[in-house]
């Protein structure tokens, strides 16, 4: 299998003068020439000449011996609904084609900080409504693993941009899995962080209550360093927790024996039988290294899926209402003011958008409310609750998607199937704790994925147990082709 | 016909610095279209409210003067309506249901009528706080002729009062005393300044004699507030007196015509879709916050206020006119504070001094308009000195400071009596002739011989009262020997 060195070495060695950013980045240039027309992982790309130039100033600062940023000389890829200046920002949607912000978010601002460079702005489904990628206005991602199937989603375009060589690290967002499930399905990495650890400022909002910019790599290590540099308190975001930024990157790898995993009936079940097999045989590895494995049941399990994109669906119809046709470039062509805005929204939002807004003022509207939005606020204070007191004393260990990434096409026709998809995933944004998706197998050349969920805060945890799991299957910085 | 009248009152935080979730100014005025204006308040995706401290500290210090019960946290929520002006389409408020919690319940405010010295006491049912929309600007043709509409946003989220009254009050004068005393509160408050053009507006509840309630929508100024009111009951009561029957409706306040408009019939129930807002987690009232409101309430209670004037033995009108015009009451409390006499100072600045602003066109409300503590200060020991009567200082003294409150009192000072008596001995000895004339009964000879004395006296102010009398008293005694 081939394997790519990881981000953290790479910037080591730029800095040590081992390696040359500029031709790294000529590297990257090759394999988004060779895989892009195919994969359709990018919305927007940087100009070439432009990232010259800036590697170009990192390679003079590292010769003169300046001091430089954590990422100089990465190539770092945005999910498409994260804010930038620089580069359009549609959310993979008609309504913002094409749409540049007045401003960057805050985890961009982070990153230029630490002198990544941006080296474009990956697919997603609408606003980061789906599963598969397959719901972008920019046509559907590809997964590079199988070129038939599809990457998971909504960070499709991220995850796809990993696996194949396209960028070092990226950033997406996981509103009930969106940067998991495409961890899962590309061998990447995943890791959904405690809801208010990283800034929202700057992300087009699907979920707000759930969501969070997310870090994706190839390996867990380069996920931590990517976590280190967005996550800590923002006082631009109200929703921002007040803590320094984490230091994650530093830990080490778990000592198996001090290790308690939580095994829930109602996460480890339902999937695949090559997945279930799979999940169990690095279970029992990880038992025979020394990891206490404990049987723990979660009931409200099965309530958490409605509840999730009960939620979501009523946030996604409130943060959609501002698109009218007066500040956007998609135009109604409207006689009036009412019919600007219906035409707009006629023209510029999908099908799947569409569906959603409307289930979501159905769940807000009066007589409605009580029976659906704050029934399913009340099955989130009892997920939450549930896993807060599990991950007290362990780590909670899921399967990350019940199937193996499905061919394009496959999964659109039944919305049911489409949102099951989630299933395992949604767990973690309702309670708002941290989430890490890792791959632990390959099935027929497809990859298999496990996740673990941690206690608030507990990234680290994640992190050391990612390490150790890494460690065993040996899939650190795998890419395709 | 007993009449019931509720109000709710709009108020612009217009002094609270900032807008109520961003950094613009919430004082709008002055600025050039689409200037104050930044992504969070033009509500751009993925920009994201962050509450201003000080519009909180404000609102607080308000519901506490109002006897509110305050909550120990408040929660704001969504409220969606499509309008051109919104450009989230949802304002952020605070619904008292679906979850919201606004920053008062149960108050009271207690008004004075100033002319009768009578306090009333209305019950006060909530206290919102919220964003002010943008500002629809129709060209010619106005609302239904306009070809067109522009939308300037200098005002959208500016922070918002909602004070929603119980149904207390029994007659149109009331409401407005109700409403004024309220603004003069929230002045002495530092939450807003009444004087600002559209700083507030009202919509009020009225029914007679038991029947169903109207409200009238867009009253923009006190008076209006009464006018309106009275114009709306007397529609009633000619209804009923012909057997009609006042049905619930809306209706707009046409100020330039006086008269209450029926608003357009809704074709459909007000469906808001109500729901917390996932940008702003629920804000815990401290008691550090609760002590710190208090501290700014209690300053600004005018109850407080006004008895320290009477118990000074200012007559009741004269401390009301101080209490009423806040620049004046800064400077007698000063001014007596080092001494100054009370009586006479009120007198000085809340009869005379603002009579006289008011006679110039100057505005009383103007901290300029007023002279520095120092002249006023020497002017109030002048007069007590005896050394011009009052008459004096009251027909010259004060024009002249009033026309120029800068300048220093010694230059619009007229001459002294000797210095009278000195001109008058001179213009007598020369003009023999004029002098004869008056004694002769040619009366306007006296005119003559004023003019002389004011021209040898000089550029000095002088009270051409004084000087008459020192001619006649003189003349007459030149007769008599």
């Amino acid at each position: 299998m081939r394997r790519l060195k990881q981000a953290w070495e790479l910037a080591r060695d730029f800095r040590e003068g081992v390696e040359d950013p500029v031709e790294h980045l000529y590297n990257v240039f090759e394999a988004i020439n060779r895989w892009e027309a195919r994969v359709n992982a990018y919305i927007s790309l940087e100009s070439p000449d432009l990232l010259v130039e800036e590697v170009e100033r990192i390679s003079r600062s590292i010769r003169v011996g300046e001091k430089i940023g954590k990422l100089a000389g990465l190539l770092v890829s945005v999910k498409d609904n994260i804010c930038t200046s620089f580069l359009p920002t549609t959310a993979g949607s008609r309504m913002l084609d094409p749409y540049t912000p007045p401003y960057n978010a805050t985890v961009v601002e982070r990153l230029l900080e630490e002198d990544a460079m941006v080296v474009g702005k990956t697919n997603l489904d609408e606003f980061a409504m789906g599963s598969t990628t397959e719901l972008s206005a920019f046509g559907p991602t590809r997964n590079p693993w199988d070129l038939e199937r599809v990457p998971g989603g909504s960070s499709g375009g991220s995850a796809a941009s990993l696996a194949y060589g396209g960028s070092d690290l990226s950033l997406g967002s996981d509103t009930g899995g969106s940067a998991r499930l495409p961890a899962a399905y590309t061998a990447t990495v995943g890791l959904k962080p405690t809801y208010g650890l990283v800034s929202r400022y700057g992300l087009i909002p699907y979920g707000n209550s759930l969501e969070q910019i997310s870090p994706m790599a190839r390996s867990v290590r380069d996920v931590a360093l990517l976590l280190d540099v967005i996550g800590g308190w923002d006082p631009l975001d109200a929703t921002s927790l007040r803590v320094d930024r984490p230091r994650t990157f530093t830990v080490s790898k778990a000592d198996p024996r001090k290790v308690t995993i939580c095994v829930v009936k109602e996460l480890s079940e339902g999937a695949e039988e090559v997945i279930e097999k799979a999940y169990w045989r690095i279970l029992k590895k990880l038992e025979s290294e020394g990891v206490e494995l404990r049987d723990e049941k979660l009931p409200v399990a099965s309530k958490a899926l409605p509840a999730y994109y009960t939620i979501a669906f009523a946030e996604a119809a409130s943060n959609l209402a501002r698109y009218d046709g007066i500040f956007y470039p998609t135009k109604g062509g409207g006689s009036s003011w009412e019919e600007e805005v219906e035409l707009a929204r006629m023209k510029g939002f999908g099908r799947e958008v569409k569906k959603r807004i409307l289930m979501g003022v159905y769940a807000l509207s009066e007589g409605y409310r009580d029976e659906y939005y704050i029934a399913a606020t009340k099955v989130r204070r009892v997920v939450r609750d549930e896993v807060l007191r599990m991950t007290r004393s362990c780590i909670i260990a899921s399967q990350a998607s019940p199937i193996l990434p499905p061919r394009l096409g496959e999964r659109l026709d039944d919305p049911l199937k489409l949102y099951a998809m989630d299933v395992y995933t949604v767990i973690a944004n309702l309670a708002g704790v941290p989430a890490l998706v890792q791959t632990i197998e390959f099935h027929n050349g497809l990859p298999i994925g496990v996740q673990w969920i941690g206690k608030p805060l507990g990234e680290g945890e994640l992190v050391s147990l990612g390490l150790l799991v890494e460690e065993l299957t040996g899939l650190a910085g795998v890419v395709a082709g | 016909m007993r009449v019931v009248i509720g109000l709710e009152i709009h108020v612009q935080m217009s002094e609270a610095g900032s807008k109520l979730f961003c950094d613009c100014k919430a004082d709008y005025r002055g600025f050039n279209v689409n200037a104050n204006v930044c992504p969070v308040c033009l509500g751009l995706p993925g920009a994201l409210p962050v509450v201003s401290k000080k519009s909180l500290e404000l609102a607080l210090a308000t519901s506490l003067a109002l006897k509110c019960e305050v909550p120990k946290f408040i929660v704001f929520t969504r409220k969606h309506y499509f309008y051109p002006d919104l450009p989230k389409n949802y304002q952020i408020s605070m619904f008292e249901r679906a979850g919201g919690v606004p920053i008062c319940r149960n108050g009271v405010i207690s008004f004075l009528d100033p002319s009768t010295w009578e306090w009333k006491t209305c019950r006060v049912r909530r206290i919102n706080i919220e964003e002010d929309p943008g500002r629809t600007v129709y060209e010619e043709g106005g609302i239904t002729g306009s070809p067109y509409a522009l939308v300037d946003y200098n005002r959208s989220g500016v922070p918002l009062l909602e004070i929603v009254t119980e149904p207390d009050i029994e007659t149109p004068r009331d409401a407005r005393l109700l409403v004024e005393y309220l603004l003069l509160m929230l002045e002495y408050l530092g939450v807003t300044n009444p004087r600002l053009e559209g700083v507030f507006r009202v919509d009020a509840n009225v029914s007679i004699g038991g029947g169903e309630r109207v409200e009238i929508k867009n009253i923009g100024s006190t008076l209006d507030v009464e006018k309106a009111l009275n114009y709306e009951i007397l529609r009633q009561t000619k209804i009923r007196e012909a057997g009609g029957v006042i049905e619930r409706e809306t209706r707009h306040w046409d100020a330039m015509r006086g008269i209450t408009r029926p608003l357009r019939h809704k074709e459909y129930e007000e469906e808001y879709l109500y729901f917390p807002d996932p940008d702003l987690p629920p804000i815990a009232i401290t008691e550090e916050m609760v002590e710190k409101a208090l501290r700014i309430a209690e300053k600004a209670d005018l109850q407080v206020l006004l008895g320290e004037l009477l118990k000074l033995n200012v007559p009741p009108e004269h401390a009301w006119s101080l209490l009423s015009t806040k620049p004046s009451l800064e400077l007698f409390r000063k001014t007596v504070s080092l001494g100054g006499d009370p009586q006479l100072t009120a007198r000085i600045l809340a009869v005379d001094y603002k009579g006289e602003l008011r006679e110039q066109g100057r505005d009383p409300y103007d901290p300029s308009s007023w002279p520095p503590l120092e002249t006023v200060l020497e002017l109030v020991k002048l007069t007590l000195s005896g050394v011009y009567p009052y008459d004096t200082i009251k027909g010259l003294v004060i024009p002249a400071l009033a026309s120029n409150p800068q300048a220093r009192l010694e230059t619009v000072l007229p001459e002294k009596a000797g210095d009278i008596e000195v001109a008058v001995e001179e213009v007598i000895r020369e003009e023999v002739k004029a002098v004869r004339d008056y004694l002769q009964g040619k009366t306007q000879a006296l005119n003559y011989l004023v003019g002389r004395v004011i021209k040898k006296i000089g550029r000095k102010a002088v009270d051409p009262r004084v000087i008459r009398e020192a001619l006649e008293k003189r003349i007459k005694s030149v007769r008599s020997t």
